[in-house]
């Protein structure tokens, strides 16, 4: 029946949301509307947390994103910001090569400062 | 619980790898900087804790990284579970010298539009091959990045010869998703489920990237 799968899906709600079926309804047909919409800003989330990641990895070398990727552009290397995202978290080794491939196509403008050299970057190189 | 997944493994087949000879090693493998590949280290245990023997109950578990979520997880457990390890290790690590150590290397694959990051011995869900049967032995051309302990093969855009060697595994469907659709006071709704035809592919191996210019660690 109709009901049973609505409450079903109301599940973990506050209050009578999740016990009485007028209420319930309401709240599921919301929640519904916003998975929807969700499912396309998941998309444009993720995509911005893989460029924040890439920044914070280029720029423990000194490069920042915008000259980045127009450096690995400039080289025709194809990998997306996902790959990339995860390489720099995981594999540094494999992310400074890329860094210095980006750094001998497209040195960019010398106003990016280095950090400072501190305990912790040392230790990832 | 070690002894317990090795007596598993032999039973099954080949290219069912448990390495708790890491065990021991790999508190001391994440903190060292002479390996390229820590995640590998990392992930490989884990892999191996979570019987990569028989898939079909850790689905989800070796899952190749989509979301940063499922890698986070899996990055947090592997420390946890190294503690108790080292006693229950002791009587295995004897025999252990016999299983083979899983092969060091990873790429990143393009298959539908999507890159991967591929290990030998996991397997991944790809957007549904059309013409593939179970059991298809399958070859991925497009490789964009090769890694390897010392070295990494970087493609522009792609590493020329190398094969990323697949199995296809199962045809399958995505989980269910509603899309319902509402507009306010216009008495306008439409619900409608949507399971998206998928691909489950193991990945056997990674070859023919030996000869392409490679930036290599001098450590």
């Amino acid at each position: 029946m109709h009901k049973d799968r609505i409450l079903k899906l109301a599940k973990g709600f506050r209050g009578r949301a999740k016990n009485c079926i007028r209420i319930a309804r309401e709240r599921v047909e919301k929640a519904l509307q916003y998975s929807y919409r969700d499912r396309r800003n998941k998309k444009r989330d993720m995509r911005s947390l893989w460029i924040q990641r890439i920044n914070a990895g280029t720029r423990q070398h000194g490069v920042n994103y915008g000259n980045f990727m127009h450096g690995l552009m400039k080289e025709n290397i194809q990998l997306n910001r996902k790959v990339l995202s995860e390489l720099s978290m995981h594999e540094p080794y494999s992310f400074k090569a890329l860094v210095d491939i980006s750094r001998n196509a497209f040195p960019g403008n010398k106003n990016v400062v280095l950090p400072s050299k501190k305990e912790g970057i040392s230790i990832v190189l | 619980m070690a002894s317990v997944t090795l007596s598993l493994c032999s039973s099954l087949a080949t290219h069912c790898r448990i390495s708790p000879n890491q065990n021991p090693s790999t508190p001391t493998l994440s903190f060292s900087n002479n390996t390229n590949l820590t995640f590998l280290s990392l992930s490989s245990h884990n892999h191996s804790r979570s019987s990569s023997c028989s898939s079909h109950t850790f689905h989800f578990l070796p899952k190749s990284s989509e979301s940063e979520s499922a890698v986070l997880d899996s990055e947090t457990q592997s420390p946890e579970i190294d503690s108790p390890e080292p006693e229950a290790a002791q009587i295995v690590e004897t025999s252990s010298e016999q299983v083979p150590k899983r092969e060091q290397v990873f790429a990143v694959v393009m298959v539908g539009s999507r890159q991967y990051i591929v290990f030998p011995g996991r397997f991944i869900y790809t957007q549904r091959l059309k013409d593939a049967n179970v059991n298809d032995k399958i070859i991925l051309n497009k490789v964009l990045l090769v890694g390897t302990r010392n070295s990494t093969y970087i493609g522009k855009p792609v590493v020329t010869n190398a094969a990323v060697h697949a199995v296809v595994e199962e045809q399958g469907l995505n989980p269910k998703v509603i899309v319902f659709k509402y507009k306010k006071k216009k008495n306008y709704r439409r619900n409608i489920g949507h399971r998206q035809p998928n691909t489950r592919i193991r990945i056997t191996g990674i070859t023919g990237y030996e000869d392409y210019p490679a930036v290599t660690l001098e450590s």
